[in-house]
């Protein structure tokens, strides 16, 4: 069975639901915008599925981009479920590149990203906006 | 204290008063997304003659400790809709070149002595330990039924702060303490 894209409209309402955009057939996956749920781990399981559907059954190359410009302390334990299943990818010869872009003012997201660097192994290009 | 008014039992310029100096916002009562957003606004008007980048801490800090407080609040109201929203007090001023921000909220003595020492831990640490710390307590949070994920917002907001947590602890009954947690958040924050 093909594994379908993931597109969701991000939206900032109460709430803050950020913009995905998952591509089976490019491998290029899109994370942006705020992430501020009522059930953080409802949002992104199906996210963390998708990527260990991807790389377990399509094992094609894998681009990551994250574009978030707000995220709560509960999404950033997703993030980091997100990332790993990358890096786990990556152990096993997975083509796998990941792009953060931020705030070149905001100096805690730029912490935060190397934090998750440290955490993951993985390589992440840090690419100020 | 004498009654000021005889109409009713309260008085609204003793509070207004109270608040009046330093106090831009203060909220008591529920917290759920919709009060945080009405709360969140208000910050946002009056913290306009800041830098962005003191609004975005400000922003970051107010989101964390107003959750805490809607999920961990000893005291409590049911919506209409069978919502639990817990409930507190939220307080920013200002005091001469930072913002002081507070929030509290009742809590159960038995529950809350793992969350000092969290704070205590967190306030011993220097900037390279509590990023080592957060990302340690990030690895242990499993699903979304840990109880950690209120701890890390504390790490969080220490690390956005800059500035170590405030925390205090007044007794109210055998059972219950008013704990408050008060961050300064400097103006004029620049790179």
């Amino acid at each position: 069975m093909e594994l379908e894209d993931i597109v969701i409209e991000g939206s900032h309402k109460n709430f803050f639901t950020p913009s995905v955009n998952f591509n089976a057939k490019t491998g290029i996956c899109e994370l942006s915008g705020e992430s501020f749920l009522e059930d953080t781990q409802e949002f992104y399981k199906p996210l963390v599925d998708w990527l260990e559907e991807y790389t377990s059954k399509i094992k094609k190359p894998i681009a990551f981009i994250i574009k978030l410009t707000y995220f709560n302390t509960s999404t950033s334990r997703c993030i980091l479920d997100l990332l790993n299943v990358l890096k786990d990818y990556e152990d096993e010869g997975g083509d796998v590149t990941v792009n953060w872009h931020y705030d070149e003012n905001d100096s805690d997201m730029e912490e935060d990203i190397e934090d998750y660097m440290i955490d993951t192994g993985l390589t992440i290009n840090i690419i100020p906006f | 204290m004498e009654k000021v008014n005889d109409k009713y039992d309260f008085s609204l310029y003793e509070y207004h008063n109270l608040l009046h100096q330093n106090i831009l916002v203060s909220y008591k009562g529920p917290i759920d997304e919709r009060i945080m957003t009405v709360i969140g606004d208000n910050i946002e008007i009056v913290t306009n003659d800041s830098t962005d980048k003191a609004r975005s801490k400000i922003f970051k800090i107010f989101m964390e400790l107003a959750q805490n407080v809607w999920l961990y609040s000893a005291e409590s109201c049911t919506t209409l809709s069978g919502r639990r929203l817990g409930m507190g007090t939220l307080v920013i001023g200002e005091f001469g070149d930072s913002y002081t921000f507070v929030t509290g909220n009742v809590v159960r003595n038995t529950d809350i002595e793992p969350v000092i020492e969290k704070c205590e831990i967190i306030n011993s640490l220097d900037r390279d330990s509590l990023r080592e710390y957060r990302r340690e307590q990030r690895r242990l949070a499993k699903d979304g039924k840990n109880k950690n994920s209120g701890n890390i917002g504390l790490i969080q907001v220490a690390l956005t702060a800059e500035s170590p947590l405030d925390i205090e602890l007044t007794p109210v009954s055998d059972e219950e303490s008013f704990f408050s947690i008060a961050v300064k958040i400097k103006k004029s924050n620049s790179k």
